[in-house]
């Protein structure tokens, strides 16, 4: 059934991208939005607005029953989730779909398998697709421990079932210190979490973060759509991303491609998803899959000339991909740039009003951002304000172009992190693509000293 | 920001506006005029249609069933009772029976308004304090959003 309607669950500069794709295709959009966004880009620019709730999140953007009376008043007939928010939420998927409006996501046994960690493993390991080698569940015994460390190599880690945020986490270097490490690590899991289960894995020093876009139709095809290098990243938050990866062959590309699209097919995915991986020493690790949009997603538009959102709402609306695989050509090189209002040493969040603001131009160059002059950025959400992203035939040219266009880039009225895109940029392991999830962090560290 | 006419000389002074333009901002005015003989120069933005009871031309009341609220009302009186949910409003108990409140009624803290539907909920929208229904300002079956004024209890 074709979308007529579409209510965007979101805001910012993914609201104003899903609007972009919705009236490209005829359909006409419903924003919904805090009373803190009634005069945010999206909402001026959708056909309808609805405010659903007061500035903070939990109230407005998401809070279930507003949005699907709103979709409900406006008649909407498909809701998009954007990213973050309710965009991988089971429940809400369900709710959605139970109304008989058309989700535009995928299925939610799907969202709800990926967003079990556990779960998510246990299936992407029946699906085939490569995990981080280590105990298949809790380990009890320390010579259990040590016949896994063998067989895996060191150094290995030791984590608590339940944990999270780096706690019950020990890094173990060599045999002689495994013993230990594991009794520390049960009993901060005991002290921290009530539980002193304990797994090990082989522990990946200093990984890259590499992700695969995929797409479903919900059928049994899915295509994927190359990889994303985003290993530049400042406390687990992506700071830039580019595709092609600058250290992934095209085997590699081809091998691992087919294997998560593969195994996409075989699930009957449906809509668009990322397959994360850390990379290391030439190898593929799964950690994780979102199934949603990504915030990265333009650099893989661009190499690929595939309108991402659009191929959601075509998913959704039943009329499956537009493309096969060998139709998917990636040509070039896309580099994007998250900007967030922030001060770019202190990283101290600097929302406010928009004085003056001048997007880059010229070819190639894409900016998706919902500032403009006079609009105040509100304290209450994300901090970034936009993403500039740029193309080049080749890595270099691209580059040359992103220095460029950042230099064009004006925010007046708050800080904003240009100037540090801008100095990452001209950093030698930057230029020349050799960095980790680790480099950033490690950089910023000498800059300050 | 300025005005442009044909044919016409007009030295504008950037310094001079950016410096309006800031004043503006920072003290969250609207309009600014500079007279300085016959040279005027008038530095405005449009206020934040964030709290007017209809934000935007292109945010007026969705699904727009019911003929639209009135002609907009000049204000909307602060003391006005706000939606707490996105819904349907119904100003009587049932179709077809006598409406809940009408305008000079005089009514008590908890008394029933009006009701707004939810998905599929109907909730009452009872009144916070007691006094007299000084103005309605929404219609039977019309769709709100939250915060939008309902109805004002003098």
């Amino acid at each position: 059934m074709p979308i007529k309607k579409l209510l965007i669950a979101n805001r910012g500069e993914i609201a104003l991208r899903i609007h972009r794709a919705c009236h490209e295709m005829g359909i006409l959009t419903v924003a919904v939005h805090s009373t803190a966004d009634s005069d945010a880009m999206h909402v001026r620019l959708a056909d309808e607005a609805v405010c659903i709730g007061p500035p903070a999140a939990a109230d407005s953007y998401l809070n279930m029953a507003n949005i699907i009376s709103a979709a409900e008043i406006t008649h909407a007939d498909a809701i998009h989730p954007g990213y973050g928010f309710l965009s991988e939420n089971a429940q809400f998927a369900e709710i959605v779909e139970s109304h008989g409006i058309c989700w535009v996501g995928p299925k939610p046994e799907h969202i709800r398998i990926m967003g079990d960690k556990v779960e998510a493993k246990r299936t992407a390991a029946k699906l085939g697709l490569p995990l981080v080698p280590g105990s298949p569940g809790p380990i009890k015994t320390v010579a259990e421990a040590r016949a896994i460390a063998d067989e895996v190599g060191y150094p290995v880690i030791i984590k608590a079932a339940s944990g999270g945020g780096g706690r019950g986490m020990k890094v173990v270097e060599d045999e002689d210190h495994l013993e230990s490490a594991m009794m520390q690590a049960a009993s901060e899991a005991k002290a921290a979490f009530g539980d002193d289960t304990v797994y090990l894995e082989k522990y990946l020093g200093d990984p890259r973060h590499i992700e695969f876009q995929i797409f479903g139709d919900g059928e049994g095809k899915a295509v994927h759509i190359g990889e994303r290098d985003c290993s530049i990243q400042r406390r687990h938050q992506k700071v830039i991303e580019e595709a092609p990866s600058p250290v992934i062959s095209a085997e590699q590309r081809a091998r691992m491609g087919g294997i998560v699209a593969k195994a996409m097919a075989d699930m009957h995915y449906r809509g668009a998803g990322t397959i994360e991986f850390l990379y290391e020493n030439d190898e593929f690790y799964f950690i994780e899959m979102n199934t949603r949009l990504q915030v990265e997603h333009p650099v893989t538009e661009l190499i690929s000339d595939i309108d991402l959102v659009r191929e959601q709402i075509r998913v959704a609306q039943g009329d499956g991909l537009s493309v096969t695989q060998d139709q998917v050509v990636l040509h070039g090189h896309a580099i994007e740039c998250r900007i967030n209002a922030e001060d770019p040493v202190t990283f101290t969040p600097s929302p406010g009003l928009v004085k003056n603001y001048v997007a880059p131009g010229g070819m190639h160059v894409r900016v998706d951002s919902g500032l403009y002059a006079g609009y105040r950025v509100p304290p209450y959400y994300d901090s970034m304000i936009g993403k500039l992203i740029v193309y080049g035939t080749t890595r270099d040219e691209c580059i040359m172009r992103l220095k460029r266009a950042l230099e064009e880039f004006v925010v007046e009225g708050m800080k904003t992190t240009v100037p540090l895109q801008q100095k990452i940029i001209r950093t030698d392991a930057f230029q020349r693509g050799d960095y980790t999830i680790k480099w950033l962090e490690q950089w910023l560290e000498q800059e300050r000293e | 920001m300025s005005d442009h006419k044909d044919g016409h000389k007009m030295r504008v002074d950037g310094a001079l506006l950016r410096e309006l333009a800031e004043l503006l901002a920072t003290n969250d005015l609207t309009e600014i005029e500079v007279e300085d003989g016959d040279r005027k120069i008038k530095v405005r933005r449009d206020p934040a249609p964030v709290m007017a009871y209809a934000p935007a031309p292109q945010a007026a009341a969705p699904a727009a069933q019911a003929a639209a609220p009135a002609d907009a009302p000049p204000a909307v009186p602060v003391d006005a009772l706000k939606s707490p949910m996105v819904g349907t409003v119904f100003l009587s108990p049932e179709p077809g029976a006598g409406p809940f409140v009408s305008v000079g009624q005089s009514v008590k803290e908890g008394d029933t308004l009006m009701i707004i539907e939810a998905m599929k909920v109907m909730n009452p929208i009872t009144a916070p304090k007691g006094g007299t229904i000084k103005q309605i300002m929404v219609s039977d079956a019309q769709p709100v959003e939250f915060d939008q004024p309902l109805i004002v209890i003098g």
